[in-house]
């Protein structure tokens, strides 16, 4: 169980490379985060969690093809590995309960 | 779109690759430059900014290559941070140890630094030349009738150069400098008086390997009146914008004795560097001078002036050119007229170029020379001093750690191995290493101009140029912290656990041990320093206090030059002023040197003996005696009336030593006596007459004997004025003398000095020798004392129950000074022991360089023991005192 919690930046950006499911490398990963959450990221904290999450094993990646662009550099695509999902569902399951488990009374949101 | 033309900034990028994960970099960089460029459009400073910062910002831990450093900490790394944290704490906590330390440890530093700048630049003379190892310098030496050395010259006669290297294949190349007295040279209607303009061989380019920023080694004797300058003499002649000024080609006039010579700027050299044993500022063709001296040009003995150097083939042994002295001289001169071969008074000797700058102190050497000793003197001393630093580190160090014995058992206790307590220990001193470090080096700097002032050398502290000078010092820290360290560490580290655990005093005080021999060792060297310092000291006040047997108070000396030719019309004109009494001309003074010498002859009976020693002369006219009080023992002094040139008599006036010379030990005796002295150009001197005897005086240093001379009448040639001027009205009488000499000569300043800075400076070297070796002395009582003070410390504290227990069975103040006291005065009468005999050995050589000298008597033995029990006691007199009046309640009230 342990091993498969999130942090919560971590649990963002995992979300994010799925939404992008095929685009997400790292500029796209920023610009999503950045406008669907409205925070700034820099490019060392998101990094540092792809790299990490990529090591425990929630993501996949491999080069893209080389274009003129950028340099011709190459890109770096993620994609979710089933590790990555189950770790999503569980991080989505362990909230559900835990809002299910607020009695009504104690939390109106005003 | 994307513009392919913005780039990336480069030193982010080189930032960025220098510390990412290789595997990542690619890609990593590439998303930077693509929101780089999409920024870029909006603003490229702020695009810029933002470039960097996100780099910085990707310095994490998950993307950073794995850090070598690692590896360079020990194994047990958490434990090296432990030591470090306990380190500093302790440094802070002992604040005022820490900076006895750090004050004791960069004092030491510093001085090893300085002096191994000094030493290094020492030895590096003349290396710069390609051919260094194959270049000799002919000296020639003169046997006396015993076969004894007489006279050992720095040059060679006019003949030697061209003719060994025409005998002897192995001679490939051979050039002669010839200082052709000092023309003036004129540059258009500027005149510069007194230059020195030296003229050379052509070989002399293939000898030496001077730089050249005009011309080339080629081009530079092309023509026969043609003339070398250096950067600095360029500056001279041209002003400071020469380079732009197209000067190769134009003409200077060399004027001398009213001959007056065009010569064209052939060649503009680097200047000769600070580290070569001579340097001309002007290079002519020796070619020139032919006419001038035509046959003399190739005599093989006589007139030693002639400064020769040689290149040998390489591999050429130079002892064996000097076997082929004895048919060098057979067959160029053979027999004197005296029926002497001269291959028994004549000898010549290579002289390596590179041992020139230390070894060689011949006669009329073109430099002061350094001196080997000097550098064996100084080099002892830097690393006694930096020995003495790291004892005293040493010392200090292991007192202070043994206040931290519970310390060490606790963690003996729980594990600790001896390796690493040992680590512990050498990172504190590591630390206190770290620190005295910077100081060092900033004391250094800001001594190092001091030095170089002092010592005329151009040293620098330039680490980020030089990267030998970096490696040294680093390597200097490492073996620093070695040292200092490596003892505290071992002694601590072998505590007993059950001894430290119960807080017993780890080290007895009282016990002879290793530390004593390092207070030892220190004393050692301070008294060591100490005695050098008092007979240094001793031998200037003696040069200070002894009679030269001349006058050098109060007496001005003034440089003549051609301009003034009126000699008896200015001499009147300066005496004018009532504070100038007299006043001589002379070709030399006193302080100078007995360079000109010239062949002699003595007549013993009707015929002349040619004299087998050495005896130089001076032109002075009849009022030198007078003027420089010196004192006529026999015979009687010159009138005006004689006139040198035109009598065919000439009168001479000799010192004592040569008439002793001569075989006369009763001055008297030689009066009237016939003496045939000299041949120059027109002033033919030929069997003039001894008019008077002076007393000895010292014409040259103390250094030198008295050599035998003569004195002519002579009114040619004379480089100075001497005037004797009365106290009180010296500023006038300066004045009037600058008045006068304007009237006579407005073209140059005239350059005046007295006679008694003259006297001075011949002991210069001395005198410096002496100030370093006091503020090395001082360095070593500071770093001393600081030790003492940090000993005695420890002694009262190991032994505050002690002197609390011998107070109250009624132990007087008295009694426990001395019982604290009574062990620094064994210590410094054994370092006097090991002292006294090592640095007597090393200062009489000294004293030798010397012919009149002090002898090392019992008070110059005295006194540097002296002076340290004094200093000793006066360093541990508070706390001693402290310690003695101390109530015994407060020491023995807890246990």
């Amino acid at each position: 169980m342990k091993d498969f919690q999130l942090g919560e930046f971590e649990e963002i950006v995992l979300l994010t490379v799925a939404i992008l499911f095929g685009d997400a490398y790292g500029v796209t990963l920023k610009a999503e985060i950045e406008s669907r959450l409205n925070r700034k990221v820099s490019i060392g904290a998101l990094q540092s969690a792809l790299r990490r999450m990529e090591q425990k094993g929630y993501l996949n990646s491999e080069f893209g093809e080389a274009t003129a662009m950028r340099g011709g550099k190459r890109k770096r695509f993620f994609t979710v590995t089933d590790l990555g999902k189950k770790a999503l569902a569980l991080s989505r399951e362990t909230r559900n309960q835990l809002w299910d488990a607020i009695p009504d009374m104690a939390f109106k949101i005003a | 779109m994307e513009d392919l033309n913005i780039q990336p900034p480069k030193g982010a990028n080189r930032l960025l690759a220098f510390f990412c994960k290789t595997e990542y970099l690619e890609d990593i960089q590439g998303d930077l430059e693509e929101e780089y460029i999409l920024k870029h459009a909006k603003g490229p400073l702020k695009a810029l900014l933002w470039y960097y910062w996100q780099v910085i910002r990707l310095f994490r831990p998950g993307l950073t290559k794995s850090s070598k450093i690692n590896h360079l900490i020990p194994t047990n790394g958490s434990m090296f941070k432990n030591h470090l944290i306990v380190a500093l704490r302790n440094l802070w906590k002992y604040k005022a140890g820490t900076v006895i330390n750090v004050i004791g440890l960069s004092t030491g530093i510093c001085a090893f630094i300085l002096i191994a700048l000094f030493i290094k630049d020492e030895l590096s003379y003349d290396k710069h030349h390609v051919h260094a190892d194959n270049i000799y310098r002919l000296t020639v030496k003169n046997f006396n009738q015993d076969g004894e050395v007489n006279r050992h010259w720095a040059f060679a006669s006019a003949g030697h150069a061209q003719r060994l290297k025409a005998d002897y294949p192995e001679i490939t190349h051979a050039a002669r400098f010839y200082a052709w007295a000092f023309p003036d040279i004129q540059v258009g209607d500027k005149v510069f008086p007194s230059e020195q303009v030296v003229f050379a061989d052509d070989d002399v380019f293939d000898i030496f390997s001077f730089r050249f920023i005009l011309g080339n080694a080629e081009s530079a004797f092309k023509e026969i009146k043609s003339i070398a300058l250096t950067e600095q003499s360029a500056i001279r002649l041209f002003g400071n914008d020469w380079r732009n000024q197209d000067i190769l080609g134009k003409t200077v006039q060399i004027i001398r004795d009213g001959m007056k010579a065009s010569f064209v700027v052939s060649a503009v050299m680097e200047d000769m560097p600070q580290n070569q044993h001579f340097h001309f500022e002007y290079l002519a063709p020796m070619e020139f001078l032919v006419p001038v001296f035509g046959e003399s040009m190739n005599n093989v003995t006589g007139n030693y002036n002639w400064l020769t150097y040689l290149r040998l083939q390489d591999g050429t042994d130079p002892r064996r050119i000097e076997e082929y002295k004895d048919d060098f001289f057979d067959k160029y001169v053979g027999l004197f007229e005296n029926g002497i071969p001269a291959k028994k008074a004549y000898d010549f000797e290579l002289q390596p170029l590179l041992s020139i700058h230390l070894n060689s102190h011949l006669e009329g050497e073109i430099e002061s020379n350094g001196s080997l000793q000097q550098v064996y003197i100084f080099g002892t001393i830097g690393v006694l001093l930096l020995v003495v630093a790291c004892i005293n580190y040493m010392n200090l160090a292991t007192s202070h750690f043994s206040r931290r014995t519970k310390e060490v058992g606790v963690r003996k206790a729980i594990g600790a191995q001896k390796s690493s307590l040992v680590q512990q220990f050498l990172t504190e001193s590591l630390m206190v290493n770290l620190l005295s470090f910077p100081v060092a080096i900033l004391l250094t700097w800001l001594a190092l101009p001091y030095l170089n002032d002092f010592m005329g050398k151009q040293l620098t502290l330039n680490v980020l140029e030089n990267g030998e000078l970096l490696l040294g010092l680093v390597l200097l820290l490492i073996l620093v912290a070695i040292i200092s360290g490596s003892y505290p560490a071992l002694f601590l580290s072998r505590i007993n656990l059950i001894q430290a655990l119960k807080g017993e005093a780890a080290i007895n005080s009282n016990k002879w041990n290793f530390r004593s021999w390092l207070i030892t060792f220190q004393y050692a060297v301070t008294i060591g320093l100490l005695f050098t310092l008092a007979v240094i000291e001793g031998q200037m006040k003696f040069i200070q206090n002894s009679d030269p047997g001349y006058r050098k108070d109060q007496i001005l000396h003034l440089s003549m030059t051609r301009n003034i030719r009126n000699l008896d019309v200015f001499k009147n004109e300066l005496l004018s002023h009532p504070a100038i009494h007299k006043g001589t001309y002379a070709s030399r003074v006193p302080t100078g040197r007995l360079a000109d010498s010239w062949d002699s002859g003595f007549f013993k009976d009707e015929t002349a003996v040619q004299t087998t020693f050495r005896l130089p002369f001076i032109l002075a006219d009849e009022d030198f005696l007078e003027t420089f009080e010196i004192e006529l023992v026999a015979g009687k002094n010159f009138t005006s009336a004689m006139e040198m040139s035109t009598d065919s008599v000439g009168y001479y006036l000799v010192n004592r030593a040569a008439a002793k010379a001569l075989g006369f030990d009763n001055p008297e005796d030689i009066v009237g006596r016939k003496l045939s002295y000299g041949q120059y150009n027109d002033h033919i001197y030929r069997a003039g007459r001894i008019l008077g005897v002076t007393e000895d005086f010292h014409f040259e240093s103390l250094h030198s004997e008295i050599t035998p001379m003569v004195i002519l009448k002579g009114d040619w040639n004379m480089r100075t004025i001497c005037m004797q001027i009365s106290p009180g009205d010296l500023q006038s009488a300066l004045t009037h003398v600058e008045e006068i000499w304007t009237k006579f000569d407005p073209l140059n300043s005239p350059q005046y000095q007295f006679m008694d800075d003259l006297f001075d400076q011949q002991y210069q070297a001395e005198e410096r020798l002496s100030s370093m070796i006091k503020v090395f002395t001082v360095i070593a009582v500071l770093i001393g004392c600081l030790g003492l003070i940090g000993m005695v410390g420890f002694i009262i504290e190991t032994r505050y129950k002690e002197i609390g227990i011998r107070k109250v069975l009624g132990a007087s103040i008295f009694s426990i000074i001395s019982m604290i006291g009574q062990r620094f005065l064994l210590l410094i009468g054994i370092g006097c022991l090991v002292a006294l005999p090592v640095s007597y050995f090393f200062i009489s050589g000294w004293l030798n360089g010397f012919v009149y000298h002090i002898n090392i008597g019992l008070l110059l033995v005295i006194l540097p023991a002296v002076a340290t029990l004094v200093l000793t006691l006066l360093t541990i007199s508070y706390q001693t005192l402290k310690a003695s009046l101390i109530n015994p309640v407060e020491c023995l009230k807890d246990e």
